[in-house]
């Protein structure tokens, strides 16, 4: 029994969650007003769209790859859908319709950009790092192409409804489908074949091959997932603005692949777990409002962020030691 | 016979002569304006500025800027570029006052004029003409703007981009000068600054309204942190209750204004910069209207409300 607990305590996931609820008591002992189901609904706004890029970050990472258009993706499928709804809303479309068509156009940006990402890692034989900072300068340009440059307005009442209209105080229909996209994402990579043979080829993927998984597929999969992800964060950001911007998801990638290391993702692929993942992407965005709550200067707080990454993962390595001995 | 050939040469001199004006007419001199960062809306808006006055003029444009970023490293490369094409005149938007001087030395060595639109130099004597928006200005307008709408007392809050671009630091400047001196009463509570991403700035006017709910105003250093601010205001429900003032009137942002969600934008005129920038130029090469050049322009901020939107909507930025 105490042996089963002291497992419990040594899990990675588990050690964040404490870490995350020390951070809770800190801020809310110096602010109480961080302790509120206001500061909880924008805390939760602002993690949906780094948590889908995390998402899709921790099936990459597990895979032993990485992918840094992410960002990018987000920002061009934010401004392909604030474009879609714009011309659509002025041919009088009804405005479901309109983000229906807004919808389909900034998946279709996931969906091209992941299957790009994937076809040059697994086709062209690039390196994923190499293949993904390609596609995120491209994405990043072709953001400011369509754009030139500025703001994409016109989108109508109901786009910022659905984006800003909370249910029991903290809910937008974006978080609960977050919430439904960590369930499946969780089921998928920890609970079928999918997780498993994603894990395999971060292990080895001599090994994965030899034991008969169609390595190449199942690698285009997983840069369709995280280009489909992103392209939802896009979706759900534009949402929230009430209109397209080409430098939404600027330096994304970066906070998305912190949330996934402080979630205990190995760079060196096969292992991590999702609900690290998802504490992580808690943490970075709650820290950062906690921040401005107990009045800590600016410019101190990317250093404290910094810090608090640090620590995180040497917490971590703390309790695999453990572990090991 | 000798008058024969005196009017032969007559009309051969009135020949070369009429050629001659001919040529001077139509022989296009060739501007390279070379702008902070191609991509920003302010530039784009100073682009289309700079080639209607082109069109008009009989300017040869050449536009040429980085894409994506607004740094001397970027910049240079195309202040080598022109003035290894030998333009007759060099309009420039410096990245940094100190790094772009050696392209105005080498420009002078090989006797091009120079402008700068919007940023300077260090040293200035070579300069045909610096032309200018405020930003220190705009700042202590949007700080007068705000607190007149806001009743003189309450406080208010800077959503600025980043602690080290200079248009971003000299109107929180300005702004902070203004208040200071004439409105006692208004306490800034506090700065954040969003970096580059819009929803950055909402996070964060979202947090300081929930820790300030007695917040009577904002001011939205730019474009991009005025679209963080107004889904901000629109998501905590305070459209009315707090004032913001925007900079820029893009479209997207002159709509919110019509929505009440901004209740002023300071506006900066980059097309005038860049037409009065080309009609210098002009003046400089071909030597006719030299007297009208100004050797330093600042160009006036325009605040737009609701109720002034009539008089002030020329100033809207085209799309």
């Amino acid at each position: 029994m105490l042996h089963g607990l002291r497992d419990v305590v040594r899990r990675q996931d588990v050690i964040l969650l404490m870490l995350f609820f020390v951070m809770v008591v800190a801020f809310t002992a110096v602010n109480p007003r961080f302790f509120s189901v206001r500061a909880m609904a924008n805390v939760l706004q602002d993690f949906s769209p780094v948590v889908l890029m995390a998402i899709g970050q921790t099936f990459v990472i597990a895979s032993r790859g990485i992918d840094l258009s992410v960002g990018s993706v987000l920002g061009l499928s934010g401004v392909s859908m604030a474009l879609a709804i714009r011309a659509a809303n002025s041919v009088g479309m009804d405005p479901w319709v309109a983000i229906a068509l807004g919808m389909s156009a900034a998946i279709g940006v996931g969906v091209v950009v992941g299957l790009i990402n994937g076809l040059l890692i697994t086709y062209f034989r690039l390196v994923p790092f190499v293949a993904t900072l390609a596609t995120m300068g491209a994405a990043a340009g072709m953001s400011l192409v369509l754009t030139g440059g500025t703001q994409i307005a016109g989108a109508p009442k109901e786009v910022i409804l659905l984006g800003n209209a909370t249910y029991f105080g903290a809910l937008t229909v974006p978080v609960v489908v977050v919430f439904l996209a960590i369930f499946v994402s969780w089921a998928f990579l920890s609970r079928a074949r999918f997780g498993r043979w994603t894990y395999a080829i971060g292990s080895n993927p001599f090994a994965a091959r030899g034991a008969g998984i169609s390595v190449e597929r199942h690698l285009v999969k997983i840069y369709l997932i995280s280009g489909v992800l992103s392209a939802l964060a896009g979706a759900f950001v534009y949402f929230r603005l009430g209109s397209g911007s080409p430098l939404s998801g600027r330096g994304g990638e970066l906070s998305a692949i912190a949330a996934a290391v402080i979630g205990g993702m190995s760079l060196q692929g096969g292992s991590g777990k999702l609900t690290g993942v998802v504490v992580g992407a808690l943490i970075t965005t709650a820290v950062l409002s906690g921040l401005i709550l107990i009045g800590v200067q600016p410019n101190w707080q990317q250093i404290v962020v910094a810090a608090l990454i640090a620590v995180a993962v040497w917490a971590q390595g703390l309790s695999l030691g453990g572990s090991r001995s | 016979m000798s008058r024969f050939r005196k009017i032969f040469a007559m009309a051969a001199v009135s020949v070369i002569a009429l050629n001659c004006s001919a040529y001077a007419q139509d022989k296009k001199f060739t501007v390279a304006f070379i702008p902070g960062i191609a991509s920003d809306p302010f530039f784009l808006s100073m682009e289309k500025g700079a080639r209607a006055a082109a069109d008009k003029l009989g300017i040869e444009l050449v536009w040429q800027g980085s894409a994506s970023e607004y740094s001397p490293q970027t910049q240079m490369p195309f202040v080598d570029a022109a003035l290894a094409q030998n333009v007759d005149a060099l309009v420039l938007v410096p990245t940094d006052p100190d790094s772009l001087q050696s392209g105005v030395t080498r420009a002078e060595a090989g006797n091009i004029p120079v402008i700068t639109v919007d940023t300077t130099v260090t040293d200035q004597s070579y300069l045909t003409s610096h032309i200018t928006g405020d930003n220190v200005d705009g700042g202590r307008q949007a700080a007068k703007t705000l607190a007149e709408q806001i009743g003189k007392k309450g406080k208010v809050f800077i959503m600025s981009g980043s602690p080290s671009a200079t248009t971003n630091t000299l109107r929180e400047q300005g702004f902070r000068e203004e208040l200071k001196a004439n409105y006692p009463d208004v306490e800034i509570v506090g700065i954040e600054y969003a970096n580059s991403q819009p929803a950055n700035a909402t996070s964060a006017i979202n947090t300081v309204l929930l820790n300030h709910p007695d917040l009577a105003g904002i001011f939205a250093i730019d474009g991009t942190r005025g679209t963080g601010a107004v889904a901000a205001l629109r998501n905590s429900n305070a459209v009315g209750k707090v004032k913001l003032i925007g900079y820029d009137a893009y479209k997207a942002q002159v709509e919110a204004l019509q929505d009440g969600v901004f209740t002023a934008l300071v506006v900066q005129q980059p097309a005038k910069e860049a037409e009065l920038a080309l009609e210098y130029a002009k003046a400089k090469l071909t030597g006719e209207g030299t007297d009208k050049i100004e050797k330093s322009v600042v160009i006036p901020n325009v605040v737009m409300t609701k109720e002034n939107f009539e008089t002030t909507k020329a100033n809207v930025y085209s799309d």
